[in-house]
């Protein structure tokens, strides 16, 4: 509606069939801006990342992106919105087995429909970036825990998103680790200039974004 | 192009990737596909290669002539209709052929009597060419001229016996046939045919020239007007409608069987294609999440299908074409049914059409297969198939049976149904839904099935634990089961009908067949009632049935019938159903089933007999039971049969011996009693050896479909192996998690064991079940409408107990096979993995 | 004549059989009609009528019509209605010379059942709907019918039989067995239509009967003959033969003049000569034919010399693609006179 980014206006959201996880969240997110959530287990932060994502639709209230309101598009369209706007990094990595890590970061760029041989390039520098050089012809299953989400990263921008959304991204690494992907993946936002959400219940995450949000049963209060 | 290449290259890195993790399923749904498309392509090019061989054999004989008249029966037809014919208008010219089956050193030849100067004009094919360049040989009544196939390492100027009916005759070998080299053909003068094998008045054809511009229609219906009974017009399309009709049911049956099998592979695409979407339901919701939409998930399946189908239909052709090779060579070109009797192996005839045609049905195949599945991955919900730890399972929800019994339902109407042009098309519809319905039923049945265990609770955790996911994942063991039980049932159908049509014909051997010796002269008569006497005189003989088949037709664009003469006829063969007693002063006739279904014959029903020049009404007394002549027979009384005819030789005999007597003694010394000619020509068999001769021949016959069903059972079982173990690895974390809770490997690998085993029992209940009902089909419906006769349903329990164990067997050890390798991943690893 | 032979021959071979044939001799006088119908006896036997015919505005044209019978020796007791033991075959051709080549056509059949049949009782021979017979009034009848032509005529005897040679023994070289019984009907009145590509004319014109029968019929050494029978506009007629050897020479030769008053004179070997002027060279087979002979007989009133000129050049028969030989068979005019003139052996030599 306004320059933002990302707007969230009163959106309200139930588990289906049951309890309400919150009822009048607002949020605007101005582009290059980080914000971290923070919330007690189960009050709904990943439920609040699908619905900026348009992979599922709030009770009430509604999500725009660039501008657009969410609801007003189809299946289709939301998909292609994703596609060309959002990065995402997730707790359990999520990075196809079957796929080499070239191609597992090139897949953004193909889905976009870039020449395979301009995405496997794009991949192997950006795997370079997390410090996976020379190992875009590797496959998953040869990876720790903590390189496997550097994959995860760099795949995050890998299409230059204006919106990186990341659900607890150190969710599964010990401390040590996890702290240095953390540091990545705030250099990488940086470095791209992506606006972010991250959701994490780690203090430490939470530090390195411009604005901390905890979410509640009520909404979203300054933390 | 380079767009939508560039579009396509996330599922091309998705498909090359899967596969190179998951070769075998490929391979399994390739195979699958190859093996339908193989069978039927090779069935295909067998029968198609035969039934030209066939063709071009008649064609040969038939020299062709615009038109024939030909001889309803081994009667022939009065010379003297020929000058009649060959003064209409619009007849440009005619050439009378006398017909002889004759052997020569043993080998049957199809002898032409003809008038070469006449035969000059109508079938110059048929023109002998004369060795010695003496033109005036072709009139001599010495002069035999024969092809190069009837020539048989003969040489042109040898003296040759040549036996018709017994009757041996010398002559020389005159030349050759140019015309027809590959046929076993021979010619003579006509009139030498006439006046040296007893044939002096009779022709048995009229070969016809048409005037140039003659109006066909007008002349078909003057001649058919000029016709006296006994003789029947023939063109081109009729010997083509003969041939066809001949063996179209046999060839359009194992055409379909083939295509059964293709089903089955369809489910078996089907079974693989929705076990690896299952399991790739995060793989799918990732790329939903990163923004690919549902055209591409739906298109990258169904591009897995194609790839499936196109290699499999490449290589399933590559297949079928040496299978057909191999058959010719081996089995020759009627696969071993004897409807083509050409003595060699007919050249292949590769059809591209028939090729291209197969290869789009097994691609058509594999897209159906991946039709379902790929849907169901472009429903997956992203957010919640990405987090989900496994299968959507809900125990509480029951599985539906109504689309089961709708496609039984409508599989049954089908079955109902009359057929279309002498194939029974509704028929093997019937089937297809009967195995979709049945299919359908797995998980409603599954649950059915398991119900009484699952209310018990075991001790054994490994037996508790298989018995809760089977119950509580119904449409999962389904999966598993479509392909199996698709085969399985089809695989029972079979063999609950061949098990039924050999009991039958077992049992039918046993009623036509009560003396101690058959005599054949395979298909001569060379028994004149001199001879007949002579024979009934041996010593050791007690009594002998003599009697005699001769072809007779009663429509132009139907293989002829059998007129099986005998002593007796009315009551020889037991009736099916009612016999009725025929009229004082009429002819009784017993017909055989096909001929009854073929000509809609019931008892009581009157028949125009074209017999001895004249049309006889004949009185149907009763209708018995005949495997042995697809295109009917009618058993006719020995002693009217003689007055109407005069014909009264005899080319077969049944044999009692006295008591006491040696049955090859016996043998001897009708041997002995015979003119060595006639001696050499015919076949002397124990009552015991041609049973054992005739079913041999049954089981040669349906030798093909063995193997179809045999393949068809080996393609479910790799199913069932290729599903258990991708259902297996995809359960790797909950094996996981079970070690966690101390459960041991040994307990794992027992209950996937007890998984496999109760899967394997409920797929086996279910394809025997399903088999059975489709057995009903294809003895109550198929096999009526295709051949014409019907047969008493038999089980085979011990074969039906064997498969359902086999399965069991095989689906455990397949189960736990896979399961030593999922357990073998380290516990910790396998809970942490999220794929 | 004798072209009829030849085709006979190509058509049947020539080893000639041991002779279960009887042998034509002098002595014997023609019984009628008996004598008009076969005599399946001998070998080979024809009834060939040449003649000219006259359509409506002056226009002339040649035909012929000839039966053969040939004897197998084949199935002598064979009870078949198609015992191969006569072979019956015919020529018919029309010469016009506004198409300036023959049109012709030809039939073959065995004997057999009606269809093809040569009565032994007088002049009934027919193959198919090929026929040649004599009505109860005298008059011969035939009705044939080829590629574009069709003749339906009726020819009446003016004149009475003429006997060839020694009252119908006809002898064809310097052994007597080398003979045939012979007799002609010259000057027949035609009458009837004839039908040239669809169009039908009713058409009158005089043609020329030979009757000749024979089993041992050619010479060692002989390779065709030429042969003339012409009917005189005064009621005179003429036949004359020649056999040739290989060198063109004459080997035997013969005919018989019958003046108009009916006194015949039977002319022997050295009363007969025939004379090439110009040849036709056939673009076809490349024969070349001497087709306007010059012709001379000695009568005892002194050497004739009668100059043939045919009514177009090109009257070749080439039956090759029917099995029959290359012949020339063609209407001729001599000053006072008309008929036919036969050449055979042109086309290369015979093969007996």
């Amino acid at each position: 509606m306004n320059g933002n980014l990302l707007a969230l206006s009163h959106v309200a959201k139930s588990v289906p069939g049951g309890r309400l996880l919150f009822g009048d969240v607002s949020l605007d997110l101005a582009a290059g801006e980080f914000v971290a959530i923070m919330g007690e287990s189960g009050v709904g932060k990943s439920t609040l990342l699908n619905l900026v994502a348009g992979l599922d639709a709030p009770d009430r209230g509604t999500v725009a992106l660039d501008g657009t309101l969410l609801d007003t598009l189809g299946e289709d369209a939301r998909a292609a919105l994703r596609r060309r706007r959002i990065g995402f990094v997730f707790q359990a990595f999520h990075i196809l087995p079957h796929l080499t890590l070239g191609q597992n970061v090139g897949l953004p760029l193909v889905l976009l429909r870039a020449p395979p041989r301009a995405a496997i390039a794009r991949a192997t520098d950006l795997l370079a970036a997390v410090g996976l050089a020379g190992r875009e012809g590797d496959y998953p299953s040869q990876l720790s825990g903590g390189e496997l989400q550097r994959v995860a990263i760099a795949r995050a921008i890998a299409h230059r998103p204006a919106l990186i959304l990341a659900d607890e991204p150190t969710g599964n690494l010990d401390p040590d680790t996890a702290a240095r992907v953390l540091d990545l993946l705030v250099a990488q936002i940086r470095e791209t200039g992506a606006a972010a959400l991250l959701v994490t219940h780690s203090e430490v995450a939470a530090a390195a974004a411009d604005r901390v949000l905890r979410l509640t049963a009520d909404g979203l209060v300054a933390a | 192009m380079t767009a939508a290449w560039r579009a396509a290259t996330a599922p091309r890195w998705m498909i090359a990737g899967e596969w190179h993790a998951h070769p075998v399923r490929i391979a399994t749904a390739v195979i699958a596909i190859a093996i339908g498309v193989a069978l039927g392509f090779a069935v295909h090019l067998v029968n198609a290669s035969a039934l030209d061989r066939f063709a071009r054999g008649l064609a040969t004989v038939n020299g062709g002539a615009d038109l024939r008249i030909e001889t309803t029966s081994r009667q022939g037809i009065g010379e003297n209709l020929y000058p009649r014919i060959a003064r209409l208008p619009g007849i440009a010219a005619a050439s009378p052929v006398v017909v002889l089956h004759a052997r020569i050193g043993g080998m049957p030849v199809d002898l032409l009597g003809l008038d070469a100067l006449r035969a000059a004009q109508v079938t110059p094919t048929l023109l002998p060419r004369p060795g010695a360049g003496d033109p005036m040989a072709v009139f001599d009544p010495q002069s035999l001229f024969l092809s190069h196939a009837a020539l048989a390492g003969h040489r042109v100027g040898e003296r040759i016996i040549v036996v018709v009916d017994g009757r041996a005759q010398s002559f020389t070998i005159a030349g050759s046939l140019p015309g027809a080299q590959a046929r076993a053909l021979g010619m003579i003068d006509i009139a030498a045919a006439q006046s040296r094998f007893a044939r002096l008045g009779t022709i048995d054809r009229i070969d016809l020239k048409l005037a140039h511009g003659a109006d066909t229609g007008r002349i078909r219906a003057t001649l058919n007007a000029a016709l006296p009974p006994g003789a029947i017009l023939a063109g081109t399309a009729d010997d083509a409608d003969r041939t066809d009709a001949l063996s179209r049911a046999y060839r359009v049956n194992l055409d379909m069987l083939a295509l059964v099998a293709l089903l089955t592979g369809a489910f078996l695409v089907y079974s693989a294609q929705a076990l690896s979407v299952a399991r790739r339901g995060p793989h799918f919701a990732l790329l939903r999440v990163l923004g690919a939409d549902r055209r591409m998930v739906t298109g990258q399946v169904l591009a897995e299908g194609l790839v499936f189908g196109v290699i499999g239909a490449a290589v399933g052709i590559g297949l079928g074409l040496g299978i057909a090779m191999l058959v010719l060579r081996l089995v020759g070109g009627d696969l071993g049914s004897g409807y083509f009797s050409a003595g060699d192996v007919p050249p292949l005839v590769f059809a591209p059409g028939a090729a291209a045609g197969f290869a789009a049905l097994g691609i058509a195949t594999a897209l159906i297969g991946s039709l379902v599945p790929a849907r169901t991955a472009a429903r997956i919900a992203p957010a919640v198939a990405l987090k989900n730890l496994g299968d959507a399972i809900d125990p509480r929800r029951t599985p539906a049976i109504l689309p089961a019994v709708s496609l039984a339902g409508v599989g049954v109407a089908a079955a109902l149904m009359p057929a279309v042009g002498g194939i029974a098309l509704f028929g093997y519809l019937s089937i297809g839904l009967l195995l979709a319905g049945g299919v359908a039923a797995m998980p409603w049945l599954a649950r059915a099935l398991l119900a009484p265990l699952a209310r018990r609770h075991f001790v054994s955790p490994a037996i508790e634990l298989a018995v809760r996911r089977l119950w509580g994942a119904p449409s999962q063991a389904a999966v598993a089961l479509s392909g199996i039980v698709a085969s399985v049932g089809l695989m029972i159908a079979m063999a609950v009908m061949v098990a039924s049509f050999r009991g039958s014909v077992d049992e039918w051997l046993g009623q036509i067949l009560p003396a101690d010796l058959y005599l054949t002269a395979g298909g001569d008569a060379p028994f004149d009632p001199t001879a007949q006497r002579a024979l009934a005189g041996v010593a050791g003989v007690r009594h002998v049935v003599f009697s005699v088949q001769r072809p007779i037709a009663l429509a132009p664009d139907r293989p002829a019938l059998a007129l099986v003469v005998r002593p007796d006829a009315a009551s020889a063969y037991p009736s099916l159903g009612r016999r009725i007693a025929a009229p004082p002063g009429r002819i009784g006739i017993g017909v055989s089933e096909p001929a009854a279904r073929l000509y809609q014959l019931a008892p009581g029903a009157t028949v125009a007999l074209p017999l001895g020049g004249h049309r006889v009404l004949a009185f149907v007394t009763g209708i018995f039971r005949d495997y042995a002549r697809q295109a009917g027979a009618i058993a006719i009384d020995s002693t009217t049969y003689d007055q109407l005819t005069g014909d009264t030789h005899r080319g077969d005999a049944a044999i009692d011996i006295r008591p006491g007597a040696d049955p090859a003694t016996v043998i001897a010394a009708i041997h002995r009693r015979l003119p060595p000619l006639i001696a050499d020509t015919i076949q002397i068999l124990p009552v015991a050896a041609l049973r054992q001769r005739a079913l041999a021949i049954f089981d040669r016959s349906f030798a093909i479909t063995y193997g179809l069903e045999a393949v068809a059972i080996l393609v479910g079982l790799a199913g069932v192996a290729a599903t258990a173990s991708a259902q297996t690895m995809a359960r790797t974390r909950e094996f996981g998690m079970l070690r966690h809770l101390g459960v041991t490997r040994r307990q794992i690998v027992a209950m996937l064991g007890i998984e496999g085993a109760l899967l394997g029992l409920v797929g086996g209940i279910a394809g025997v079940g399903l088999g059975c009902g489709v057995a009903q089909v294809l003895i109550r419906v198929i096999n009526p409408q295709s051949f014409n006769w019907t047969m008493d349903t038999r089980t085979p329990l011990g074969l039906l107990a064997g498969v359902v164990l086999a399965l069991i067997v095989a689906s455990a050890i397949t189960a736990m096979l896979a399961g030593r390798s999922a357990v073998s991943v380290d516990a910790v690893r396998a809970v942490r993995e999220d794929w | 004549m004798l072209a009829r032979l030849l085709a006979m021959l190509a058509l049947l071979g020539a080893a000639a059989p041991p002779a279960p044939f009887a042998i034509a001799r002098p002595g014997a006088a023609f019984a009628f009609p008996r004598d008009h119908g076969a005599h399946p006896e001998y070998r080979t036997e024809w009834w060939y009528v040449t003649g000219w015919i006259d359509g409506p505005g002056g226009t002339h044209r040649g035909f012929q019509v000839t039966f053969f019978r040939t004897a197998t020796g084949l199935a002598a007791d064979d009870p078949s209605a198609f015992a191969p033991r006569q072979i019956l075959f015919a020529h018919a051709a029309l010469s016009d010379p506004a198409v300036g080549h023959l049109l012709h056509g030809e039939r073959i059949a065995r004997e057999a059942l009606g269809l093809a049949r040569a009565s032994r009782a007088d002049a009934d021979v027919a193959i198919d709907d090929w026929t040649l017979r004599r009505l109860p009034d005298g008059r011969f009848v035939t009705h044939v019918a080829g590629d574009g032509f069709a003749l339906d005529l009726a020819f009446r005897p003016t004149q009475p039989v003429l006997a060839q040679g020694d009252h119908g023994y006809s002898r064809k070289g310097p052994d007597p067995r080398d003979a045939s019984r012979y007799y002609s009907v010259p000057h027949l009145a035609v009458s009837g239509s004839v039908t040239e590509q669809g169009s039908v004319t009713t058409v009158t014109g005089n043609a020329w009967l030979d009757r000749e029968w024979s089993s041992t019929y050619l010479m060692p050494g002989a390779v065709g003959w030429d042969w003339t029978g012409l009917n005189f506009d005064d009621g005179g007629a003429l036949m004359a033969f020649r056999i040739r050897g290989a060198d063109g020479g004459t080997l035997w030769a013969g005919g018989t003049w019958r003046a108009p008053d009916g006194a015949s004179t039977v002319l022997g070997p050295h009363d007969v000569a025939f004379t090439a002027r110009h040849r036709w060279r056939s673009a076809g087979t490349g024969a070349a034919y001497p087709v306007d002979p010059l012709l001379r007989i000695r009568l005892p009133g002194g050497v004739r010399t009668l100059p043939l000129a045919p009514l177009f050049p090109d009257q070749e028969l080439d039956g090759r693609a029917g099995g029959s030989p290359v012949y020339w068979e063609g209407a001729v005019t001599t000053p006072g006179a008309r008929g036919y003139l036969e050449l055979t052996g042109y086309a290369g030599p015979l093969k007996l």
